[in-house]
């Protein structure tokens, strides 16, 4: 005789849900203007672009790319340094414990609308104030910077443990000195951290600000692959995979040290 | 494919397990990369069809050569011979395909938490099933009937669809015995099965693994830790120190002072488990 | 009287070197500030300009604070082309990342060698943004969808192989010692054990990249890879700061809803 298996259960939720997400995926593909057939020829072709890029990159332009990769750092770390000094203190007041109500829930909201609109199309708003310089790309940095290490901030904040605040206050501490005493020996390698984070990220997006115009990396990218130059292309690419993958390092090298040795002063 | 058929068998009986196998092993030592020698030197053979207890303090070799049954730990030097097979010379596919007579349980009864308990058991078929099949998930009808017995075997063929992580400590063990069984095994062997588990769960798990050898005429062989449990289940006990046999004789009048020699210490009330 | 009991002046222990670190930190940073700002090597901080051009800017300001309602129809084409470009590069992406992320484990990948290998590969790869591949992918295949969800593609996979790697390597070694112990093959265990604890994993992070992939697409088309980015390029080059601002709270909205969805999804999922 044979054992006779229970049935199997079947999740109606489960079933409708892939049912949903199946029917969203076939009818983008089916929909979206892409001819399908052309996807042959792209392996070939693609390989004959990176045969073009990095079979001779063009290392006589060098010079340049660094120049300007420099102006891109430097548009990531003013933007990064602005985000911070504008975001911090706004990120306390956000905090549950430390700002009125309204004033929290204006913040967060702030932070929400501003983190949700890409980098760039700040950039596109703010130029005809700022120009087409680096400092356009800065400032727009910066201003999505508040979205997101404000959220990052407040989050931190609250995450504290309650312990040295409550000590803070019991002794009679103002709310500044509670901040300074409570809040920020304990709060202060996750501030870092993500600071660093942040920076990594705008290092990034600066070489994309550049697509617009206002100068970097991704400035002479756009020219060079306009021109369909593409051994330059690819040196370049190369120079943007490199340094950014240094600052990474750098920057989590730095980040470790920072979690892991955190003492108190 | 050679699947064991099931029609033939009465109402209530068992199909009768393929052969057990023996373990010989001569002279066998295993030395690990940073220089620790785990076992220096072990002669035994273990006749097919018996149940052993294998007791030793952490650290005299238990797990080590429980492991190198199965060729999870190598050996250095000496020859391992199970079911005929010699493990030295084994490798590759043919070592899985060894690995699927063996049957193994572990103390921390090592399930994939987040599945059912059927995918779970499924893996003892693993060995017998094609990789296309185990991609898919989709198991033979076979498979998955041999699957269920073993569950039922075990008394918890109810909980086939439960996700395995929901299951308590004994029944996740039994599950694990479960997995063993589907594999059809000539041989089982447990790393301290019930070392995780309270005392009335632990005496009902080994007497679960003691059914298997005494119903199904499987050698099983059982890493313990707790002296009462070493005596009453199992009709031989092997006791480690260091690496080496110190005892070998019937489990069931093995004497306090015969641990006592085996630990190199007296024995402790952590070392009984109780009802 | 001090603790000990002993009379006399209190014996106070040495002050713990090291304490010029953050202070040298805090230069450093400084000093970086101050060279990157100034006008000859870097960004040049001059708010002068910005005061002169100030009323140019409030016009625009002003554009930007009465949408355009009436443009609506024309942005139903984009919009929804930016959100095809998401499904599918987060769809292609996610199956992408999934063989490679067990490859990428050490759990599920005992060589060590490919493991490097394809680490490398991937940490390269997510150095670039997406828009830079989106830029260099126009110029290679053409304007349109395409090279918008190769890029998006390119983006997602480093990112969800890397999170779902690590959420591996979390998990205990034991079930997959089990699987090998009953005969299977690497590859066998890592599909029937290794997977199914990972899939909670993997949905959110794939659920996490879909977010990021909208975002994303909205601003693809301004090098010509579809989507909105297309429209914002027209507009922005007519000054229609108007007709940009309600492209804004399209994006806008889209972009919560999306997060607050995907939010709940994946509070649900663990």
């Amino acid at each position: 005789m044979s054992v006779i298996a229970p049935p199997k259960p079947r999740s109606r939720i489960l079933l409708v849900s892939a049912l949903i997400v199946t029917a969203v995926v076939v009818a983008s593909f089916w929909s979206v203007d892409v001819t399908w057939s052309r996807l042959i020829d792209l392996p070939a072709d693609i390989a004959r672009y990176l045969w073009l890029m990095f079979s001779a990159p063009t290392w006589e332009k060098l010079p340049e790319a660094l120049a300007q990769t420099w102006r891109s750092v430097a548009m990531a770390w003013i933007g990064t340094v602005l985000g911070i000094v504008v975001a911090t203190p706004l990120s306390f007041l956000a905090a549950r414990g430390f700002g009125p109500a309204p004033v929290r829930w204006a913040l967060r909201g702030l932070f929400s609308v501003i983190r949700a609109v890409p980098e760039i199309i700040i950039a596109i708003i703010i130029l005809s104030v700022t120009g087409l310089t680096p400092l356009t790309g800065a400032l727009a940095l910066a201003i999505n910077g508040v979205g997101t290490l404000g959220k990052w901030g407040y989050e931190s904040i609250e995450g504290v443990p309650r312990g040295p605040i409550e000590a803070v206050r019991a002794s009679g501490g103002s709310t500044s000195q509670v901040l300074r005493w409570g809040v920020w020996p304990s709060a202060t390698p996750e501030f870092l951290s993500f600071w660093l984070y942040r920076f990594e990220i705008n290092v990034r997006s600066s070489a994309v600000l550049g697509l617009i115009g206002v100068g970097g990396i991704g400035d002479m990218l756009t020219s060079y692959t306009q021109y369909r130059e593409w051994s330059t292309v690819g040196m370049l690419l190369i120079v943007v995979v490199v340094v950014t993958m240094s600052i990474d390092a750098v920057s989590a090298a730095i980040r470790r040290r920072i979690t892991e040795g955190a003492r108190t002063r | 494919m050679t699947i064991h058929s099931h029609d033939s068998a009465g109402v209530g009986t068992t199909v009768p397990a393929p052969a057990p196998w023996a373990i010989r092993m001569r002279d066998v030592t295993v030395r690990y990369p940073n220089g620790v020698v785990a076992l220096d030197g072990i002669t035994l053979d273990i006749e097919p069809g018996e149940m052993v207890s294998v007791v030793g303090l952490s650290g005299s070799g238990k797990s080590s050569m429980i492991r190198t049954i199965n060729g999870l730990v190598p050996i250095t030097s000496g020859s391992l011979t199970v079911g005929g097979h010699a493990l030295e010379s084994t490798s590759g596919r043919q070592l899985r395909r060894l690995r699927g007579e063996i049957g193994m349980i572990f103390q921390g009864f090592n399930l994939a938490g987040r599945t059912s308990v059927l995918n779970n058991v499924l893996v003892g078929r693993l060995a017998h099933t094609s990789l296309w099949r185990t991609l898919l998930g989709a198991y033979t009808d076979a498979d998955k009937q041999i699957a269920f017995e073993a569950l039922d075997r075990v008394g918890i063929l109810a909980k086939a669809w439960d996700r395995a992580s929901s299951l308590s400590g004994g029944q996740q063990q039994r599950v694990a015995i479960a997995r063993a069984l589907s594999q059809q095994p000539r041989l089982v062997l447990a790393d301290e099965p019930v070392a995780s588990l309270d005392p009335p769960t632990a005496h009902a798990v080994m007497g679960d693994l003691r059914r298997i050898n005494e119903e199904l005429g499987i050698t099983v062989l059982t890493n313990l830790h707790l002296v009462d449990l070493a005596r009453t289940y199992g009709t031989r006990m092997i006791g480690l120190r260091a690496g080496e046999v110190v005892y070998d004789g019937p489990a069931a009048t093995a004497t306090d002072a015969d641990f006592e020699r085996i630990y190199g210490r007296s024995i402790e009330a952590e070392d009984v488990l109780g009802r | 009287m001090t603790a000990d009991g002993t009379s006399g002046p209190l014996r106070i222990p040495r002050r713990p070197r090291g304490r010029w670190k953050p202070w040298l930190a805090l230069a450093v940073v400084a000093a970086i500030t101050a060279v990157t700002a100034s006008p000859q090597w870097g960004v040049a901080v001059a708010f002068d300009a910005i005061a002169r051009n100030w009323q140019n800017g409030a016009l625009k300001i002003v554009q930007l604070l009465q949408p355009d309602w009436a443009f609506w129809p024309r942005t139903v084409a984009p919009l929804l082309e930016t959100l095809q470009m998401a499904v599918i590069a987060t769809v292609v992406g996610a199956l992408l990342s999934l063989p490679l992320s067990l490859w990428a484990a050490k759990l599920t990948n005992p060589h060590a060698v490919g493991r490097g290998i394809l680490r490398t590969v991937l940490n390269a790869v997510r150095s670039v943004p997406d828009l830079l591949y989106a830029s260099v992918l126009v110029a290679m295949v053409g304007v349109g969808a395409l090279p918008g969800i190769i890029a998006l593609v390119l983006f997602n996979v480093g990112i969800i192989v890397k999170l779902v790697s690590e959420a591996i390597e979390s998990n205990d070694a034991g079930p997959l010692e089990a699987g090998r112990a009953a005969g299977g093959s690497q590859l066998q265990v890592n599909r029937a054990i290794a997977l199914p604890d990972v899939w909670p994993s993997f949905i959110n992070q794939t659920l996490y990249v879909f977010e990021l992939n909208v975002r994303a697409s909205t601003v693809l088309g301004l090098v010509g890879a579809g989507g909105l980015g297309l429209l914002i390029d027209a507009v922005r080059t007519y000054y229609r700061y108007d007709q940009l601002s309600l492209i804004i709270l399209e994006i806008l909205v889209i972009v919560v809803v999306i997060d607050l969805v995907s939010s709940a999804i994946r509070k649900r999922l663990v």
